[in-house]
């Protein structure tokens, strides 16, 4: 037979776990499967990164670690940029790093409303984080890391009585480059690509980059394996009994219902949350250098009960350029005094929710803000501009259009950004309500489980990376049928 | 002849080339306008368009080390640096 037109044959590979995904979710799973004794495959869509190439230049780095370019938009009012990472250690490589606990009131929430008492155990949970906090050198960061900008908003905090704090992070040797979310040149931020996904190599998990899974094949209810495409074109399938699909909140959905699975409840690829977010900037008398420290490294909790949390937010030159709320000569006079200029999020933890579908192979992300979520801007940014005052600002820059005092702000005049988006194959312990059970394991199929942001099945008012990691480590535990060692001597132990 | 595209300017074609469709074409379009007198005019009367195109040229702008190391932004010795410490300690 001739070459022409002949279907290149499929590379096979057999695996007790295929896992889909290197990021927050498929690394630990994958690491903590092969570390118990498992044959394991990870297919990751993107590329394996050299830390060599990390330039500290935000635009060109923007271009290579994001999906998209950083770029990934929502469609509804208003359109809300979503950066997601794109490669081994997924968004963990180009997130802040910051790492908090699932709160309690979350976890209770998740009990009464989703029915999912174990997932929601403390107790049960509590070594599951511990684990991951060990892995990864999660330490708080100390007020001469944490720089100029911190000391801002701290300054203004304590002057107002808000409660505050230094951030806890994923990092270890960390000497404050600034710019984790561009590629830590140092690799100090303790990425998932540098410390699970070498783990799983080295307890031989086959790792795969370049590698695009199209489908989820299971028969008679059963996992059966996965099929890819390779980066020369070539098919790869693996086989294997049970599947881990990783993908991330946006793609994981796309998969499932193109392999023609978790549709039953009509839930897959709903109940998006996002905890949308924005920046506001002051103009100190002093001198700030705010890219000189950890970026996002302080946080101001005071108003968390009401779903606003205050954090850290900083980069260099371009970044800040980026992200200014002026233009024109505004614009220029304001980037002349960059280096006095100081920054700070805000974020909300969101009761409006969104949705992924598909549009000819692509996510199509629909998003509308609440009008309760919009009060919850409007109030964040007035008590934000009341935080850089009583820092000593001379000028405050929110970011709203010229004359728009936040009580005013309509949803258009809020320019969005958003770095956690959960909840599209959430968990709910009774079917009809939800894609995965309380195991994560999906409804109405054996051997097929999600360990994402998407299974998380409410707004956290957190960052999500440790919840993630925390519900992975779970989930691999159960799948090796073992409990989760409570301390490292006990893990030394149990792995001798 | 064609002059080539200085590096300012080519990494924010980078950037733009790695947005989706239809991003992509809207931000090519906002660009040719803010680099013309006329098109910086007609951006002028939308606050919003006006700011992206405003804020993507002057990251191009400011991620040139001629505008980004007088605001004391060094990205070469901050990658240097970063990669000879991960050498010295042996890191990923």
């Amino acid at each position: 037979m001739s070459g022409r037109g002949r279907r290149r044959e499929a590379r096979v590979l057999d695996a007790d776990v295929c896992v889909i995904g290197a990021g927050a979710g498929g690394a630990v799973a994958a690491a903590e499967l092969a570390e118990g004794g498992m044959r394991v495959v990870v297919l990751e869509q993107g590329p394996r990164h050299d830390a060599d190439r990390f330039s500290a230049r935000p635009l060109e780095m923007l271009a290579r670690l994001y999906r998209d370019g950083g770029q990934t938009t929502t469609l509804g009012s208003p359109p809300i940029l979503l950066p997601l990472g794109r490669g081994l250690g997924g968004t963990t490589l180009v997130n802040s790093g910051t790492c908090f606990r699932t709160p309690a009131h979350v976890l209770a929430r998740w009990r009464d409303e989703f029915g999912l008492e174990a997932l929601a155990d403390e107790d049960a949970l509590d070594p599951c984080f511990a684990r991951v906090e060990r892995a990864l050198s999660i330490g708080e960061v100390t007020p001469e890391l944490a720089g100029g900008n911190a000391a801002i908003a701290r300054r203004g905090a304590e002057a107002l009585g808000w409660s505050h704090g230094f951030l806890k992070r994923n990092a270890r040797g960390c000497i404050g480059s600034g710019v984790c979310a561009f590629g830590c040149p140092t690799s100090a931020k303790q990425h998932v690509g540098i410390t699970y996904v070498p783990r799983a190599e080295a307890a031989g998990a086959q790792v795969i980059a370049g590698a695009d899974v199209r489908r989820v094949l299971v028969e008679r209810g059963q996992a059966r394996g996965v099929e890819a495409r390779l980066l020369d074109g070539g098919r790869l399938e693996v086989r294997a009994p049970a599947v881990v699909v990783a993908a991330g909140t946006v793609h994981t959905p796309l998969l499932l219902a193109r392999s023609g699975l978790g549709r039953d409840s009509g839930q897959l690829g709903q109940n998006l949350a996002l905890h949308p977010a924005t920046g506001a900037f002051a103009l100190m008398d002093e001198l700030v250098d705010m890219a000189k420290g950890v970026p996002q490294s302080f946080y101001v909790d005071e108003f968390a009960a009401e779903g606003i949390m205050f954090e850290g937010v900083a980069g260099p030159p371009s970044y800040v350029a980026m992200s200014l709320p002026l233009s024109g000569r505004r614009h220029a006079a304001a980037m002349a005094d960059y280096r006095r200029l100081a920054m700070f999020g805000l974020m909300v933890s969101d009761r409006s929710r969104g949705s992924v579908r598909s549009l000819a192979g692509r996510p199509v992300i629909r998003y509308d803000l609440l009008a309760e979520d919009v009060a919850r801007f409007r109030a964040g940014l007035a008590r934000m501009e009341e935080l850089f005052r009583a820092a000593g600002a001379r000028e405050v820059y929110l970011p709203l259009p010229h004359g728009v005092a936040p009580a005013r702000a309509r949803p258009r005049d809020l320019k969005l950004m958003a770095f956690h988006p959960l909840g599209t194959a959430r968990a709910d312990a009774r079917p009809q309500h939800g894609v995965v059970d309380g195991d994560l394991r999906l409804h109405g199929v054996r051997g097929v489980h999600v360990a994402d942001g998407s299974v998380v099945p409410s707004s956290l008012g957190v960052n999500p990376q440790l919840t993630i990691m925390a519900l992975a480590t779970r989930l691999a535990f159960g799948l090796l049928g073992r409990a989760v060692p409570r301390t490292e001597e006990e893990a030394h132990v149990l792995s001798d | 002849m064609r002059k080539p595209a200085d590096p300012v300017r080519r990494g924010l074609d980078v950037f733009v080339d790695a947005a989706p469709q239809p991003q992509r074409s809207g931000l090519r379009l906002l660009l040719a306008l803010e680099r013309r007198p006329r098109g910086r005019r007609l951006l002028g009367r939308a606050h919003a368009v006006d700011q992206l195109a405003n804020g993507l040229v002057a990251m191009g702008r400011y991620e040139d080390p001629a505008n980004a190391v007088p605001l004391g932004w060094d990205a070469d010795a901050i990658a240097a640096r970063g990669r000879a410490l991960r050498r010295e300690d042996g890191r990923l």
